[in-house]
C-alpha cells in the first residue's frame, strides 16, 4: 500500500461524512457545468441574433406611423443625402397612399370596421379634436364625409420590401414589377384581386388613369393582401407628390458600421426623420439574454468558490481531527511530503467522485435549466413589449429575431466540459493547499503531548 | 550507544520561561534495557521526545552511535526517526483504518524497504510478537489492548532501530498482559541487541530493567 492508495482509502474511511462532502461538491460542480452551459448557449444565441439582425436601417418621416400621425414626407433632397451617407450600399424607398371610392373603380376588399371608421372620423376640414358623434350620423357636420372602405397603395422602388416575413414577395401569378420604372403597372394583393376578379393583364382605374395588373401577390397579411404595389415614381406622379417618400430602407455595408451610420443619418436629417436599425432592435431584444449570461458567469464563480470552500473546510476538519495520526506518521519516519501527498490524494479522490456525480447531474439538468431561464426571461420581455406603443407594427426581420431567441438550445461542448474540469481542479487545489500547510506545521511531538 | 550530555529544554510561556529538562546527562549501552521513572511533570515525555528527535533541545548533546541528532537537519531527523528509532506508545497509536499488517508495512515503507519485501517482513514481525495470521489482517479496533501493543512493538522494531523508546508501554494494560509485553521487550533487547529506553510508573517493571534513571523536576535524581 503506497501513499496514493492510503489517500484513496482514507477518503472512504467515513462513508457518511464522505457521502455528505461528495453530495455538496456534486451540487456545486453540477451548478458550475449548468451555468457554463447556460452561458455558452446564451452567448452563442446572442451572437447569432446579432449576426442575423441584418444591416438594414429604416428611415421614416418624423411623427409618421403607417397612415397615422403627422409631419412632412421625406423629400428627394433628403433621399439623396441618405444615399450619399458613407457605408450605405443601397436604398429602397416607398410612398404610401389610399384610394377612396372616388379615386378608383376598385371595390376595397378590406372591411372598414370600427378601426377604419375611427381613423377616418378625424379627417376633413371641420372635424373637432374630440368628435364623439358617429361618423355615419346624418346630423354630423356637412364637411365630414361618411367613412368608406379604402384601398392602400404602396409606391416602392423594391416590391420585395412589402413582404412581411423578410424574404422576397410571394408572387402567386404573373411577374413582379420594376420599382424604378414610371409605367402604369401594378401588383395586386390576392384578396383585392379576388374581390374585383382581377387577373394578370386585367386593368383598373386609379387616379383617373388605367393601370395594368402585372402580377398577383400573397403575404398572408390581410392588410397587405388588400392593397396595390406600384413603382415609386408612378405613385409620386399620380398623387402629385414628386420626390416625396414616406419610408426608406437603407442597407449598410457591414454590421459593424450600422451604429455609426445611424449616428451620421441622425446628424444629417435632424428631427425631420425617425431612424430605426435592426441591429438596435436586436440589441434591445438580446438584453435579457445578456443578463442571463452575466448571471450564469456569476453562478460559475459562486459555485466554484462554494466548491473550494466545501473541500477546504472539509479537509481542515479532517486534518484537525487527525492531528495525532499525522503526528504518529511523522514520528515513525513519514516525511511532510508523504503526509501532504496522502491528504491531497484524499481531497482529490473526494473531488473526483464529486465531479463525476456533479458532471452527470450537470448534464441532466443543464438543458432544462437553460431553457427555463430563457423562456421565463422571454415571456416577461414579450409581455412588456406588447404593452408598448406601436407594438402591432413591428414585423418582418424583427419576428425572425424573436424566433431565433426562443430557439436557444443548451449544448455541452468539449470546451465547456474542459472549463468545468478546470474549475474542479481549481477547487481541489485551493481546497487542499491550506490543509497541506496545516499538515506541515503539525509537530511529530504532538503524538507524545496527547499521551 | 546512547550518550546524553547536559541536555536542557526550556519552554517559553506567557508567564515566563519554564525548564522542562536541566543539564540531563546519561549513557545507555547498546542492547541495554533501561527505564526512566518519575512523577507526572518531571520531564519524562520531554526527554523521550528529545531522544526521538521529535523536538529540538535548547542546549546539550544527544549522540546515537556517535552522531549528534540535535544538529541534524529536519530531513535527516525524519530519516533518523524512520531508521534508527522505534516508538512504542501508551495508547499504541496505530493508524485506525489500516490493518495490523498494513501498520507495520507503513513503518517499513518509511524505512525504505522495497514494496515487494514489506509484506513478508511485516508478517514475520507480527508472528514473532505473537499475532495469529487472521489477527494480522484485523484493524486495530478489532484487536485487544495487548494485541495492539504487540503490533506497536512490531512496528517499532521493523527497521532494526538502534533505540526503541517506549512511553508507558504497559500503562494501558492489565498486569498480566503488561508483564507479557515487558517480557517481549526484554526478549527483543537481548535477541536483536536493541537499546530500549522505557518510561514507566510501574516500579515492578522498572525494577526488572538493566538500569533505572529517576527524573525529578527535569533533573536526573540518582
Amino acid at each position: 500500500m503506497n501513499v496514493i492508495s492510503r489517500g484513496i482509502k482514507n477518503a472512504l474511511r467515513s462513508p457518511l461524512r464522505s457521502g455528505a462532502i461528495v453530495l455538496m461538491l456534486a451540487i456545486s460542480i453540477g451548478l458550475i457545468l449548468s451555468m457554463l452551459v447556460a452561458r455558452g448557449s446564451v452567448s452563442a444565441k446572442i451572437d447569432e441574433v446579432k449576426s442575423t439582425a441584418g444591416t438594414s436601417i429604416t428611415i421614416s418621416p418624423a411623427g409618421v406611423m403607417g397612415f397615422a400621425g403627422g409631419g412632412d414626407a421625406l423629400t428627394s433632397a433628403q433621399l439623396t443625402s441618405i444615399k450619399n451617407t458613407p457605408h450605405i450600399t443601397s436604398t429602397s424607398a416607398s410612398l404610401s397612399d389610399q384610394l377612396s371610392t372616388t379615386d378608383t373603380n376598385l371595390t376595397a376588399s378590406l372591411e372598414l370596421g370600427n378601426f377604419g371608421a375611427r381613423m377616418q372620423r378625424f379627417e376633413g376640414s371641420g372635424s373637432t379634436a374630440n368628435g364623439e358623434s358617429a361618423p355615419t350620423s346624418t346630423n354630423s357636420t356637412s364637411t365630414r364625409p361618411a367613412p368608406t372602405p379604402r384601398t392602400s397603395v404602396t409606391g416602392t422602388t423594391n416590391p420585395n420590401s412589402v413582404s412581411t416575413n423578410g424574404s422576397d414577395l410571394n408572387i402567386t401569378s404573373g411577374v413582379t414589377i420594376d420599382g424604378t420604372s414610371s409605367a402604369l403597372i401594378a401588383l395586386v394583393g390576392s384578396d383585392l384581386a379576388t374581390k374585383n376578379s382581377l387577373t394578370v393583364g386585367s386593368t383598373f382605374t386609379a387616379y383617373t388613369k388605367t393601370i395594368t395588373v402585372k402580377g398577383i401577390f400573397k403575404t398572408d397579411n390581410k392588410f397587405q393582401d388588400s392593397g396595390i404595389i406600384m413603382p415609386l415614381a408612378t405613385v409620386q406622379t399620380l398623387t402629385d407628390q414628386s420626390g416625396a417618400v414616406t419610408s426608406v430602407v437603407a442597407k449598410v455595408d457591414s454590421s459593424d458600421n450600422v451604429s455609426t451610420t445611424v449616428t451620421s443619418l441622425k446628424s444629417t436629417l435632424g428631427d425631420k426623420a425617425d431612424i430605426i436599425s435592426q441591429a438596435e432592435q436586436a440589441a434591445a431584444s438580446v438584453s435579457s439574454l445578456e443578463s442571463i449570461a452575466s448571471l450564469a458567469l456569476a453562478g460559475v464563480i459562486g459555485a466554484t468558490i462554494a466548491g473550494a470552500v466545501i473541500v477546504l473546510l472539509s479537509m481542515i476538519m479532517i486534518v484537525r481531527e487527525r492531528r495525532r495520526e499525522i503526528g504518529v506518521i511523522k514520528a515513525i519516519g513519514g516525511t511532510n511530503r508523504k503526509v501532504m501527498a496522502q491528504f491531497v490524494t484524499e481531497a482529490l479522490t473526494l473531488t473526483i467522485i464529486g465531479s463525476v456525480v456533479g458532471l452527470t447531474l450537470g448534464v441532466l439538468v443543464s438543458g432544462p435549466m437553460t431553457n427555463s431561464l430563457v423562456s421565463n426571461s422571454q415571456s416577461s420581455s414579450q409581455t412588456a413589449r406588447a404593452e408598448g406603443p406601436g407594438a402591432g407594427l413591428i414585423r418582418g426581420g424583427f419576428s425572425q429575431i424573436n424566433r431565433n431567441i426562443t430557439s436557444v438550445t443548451s449544448s455541452i461542448t468539449p470546451e465547456i466540459f474542459a472549463v468545468a474540469i478546470g474549475m474542479t481542479l481549481l477547487i481541489a487545489i485551493v481546497g487542499s493547499a491550506v490543509p497541506a500547510w496545516f499538515i506541515a506545521r503539525i509537530s511529530p511531538a504532538e503524538v507524545l503531548r496527547t499521551e | 550507544m546512547l550518550v546524553v550530555k547536559n541536555l536542557t529544554k526550556t519552554f517559553t510561556t506567557a508567564s515566563g520561561s519554564v525548564s522542562a529538562l536541566e543539564n540531563v546527562s546519561l549513557t545507555v549501552e547498546t542492547g541495554e534495557f533501561a527505564s526512566i521513572i518519575g512523577k507526572s511533570g518531571s520531564g519524562k515525555s520531554t526527554f523521550l521526545s528529545m531522544l526521538g528527535a521529535l523536538d529540538i533541545p535548547t542546549s546539550g548533546k544527544i549522540e546515537v552511535d556517535g552522531v549528534d541528532i540535535a544538529k541534524l537537519s529536519a530531513n535527516k531527523q525524519t530519516a533518523y526517526r524512520a531508521k534508527k528509532i522505534g516508538f512504542v506508545f501508551q495508547h499504541y497509536n496505530l493508524i485506525p483504518n489500516l490493518s495490523a499488517l498494513e501498520n507495520v508495512m507503513l513503518a517499513l515503507e518509511f524505512g525504505g524497504m522495497p514494496m515487494k519485501k514489506r509484506k513478508a517482513r511485516a508478517e514475520q514481525l507480527l508472528t514473532d510478537v505473537g499475532l495469529e495470521p487472521d489477527e494480522q489482517l484485523r484493524k486495530p479496533a478489532r484487536l485487544s489492548g495487548g494485541q495492539q501493543q504487540r503490533v506497536s512493538i512490531a512496528r517499532a522494531i521493523a527497521n532494526h532501530p538502534a533505540i526503541v523508546l517506549a512511553d508507558e508501554p504497559t500503562g494501558n494494560l492489565d498486569s498480566e498482559t503488561g508483564k507479557k509485553i515487558f517480557d517481549l521487550l526484554h526478549r527483543l533487547s537481548r535477541s536483536e541487541k536493541t537499546t530500549i529506553l522505557a518510561v514507566t510508573h510501574d516500579m515492578n517493571i522498572a525494577g526488572k530493567t538493566d538500569r533505572t534513571f529517576k527524573l525529578k523536576d527535569g533533573k536526573i535524581a540518582n
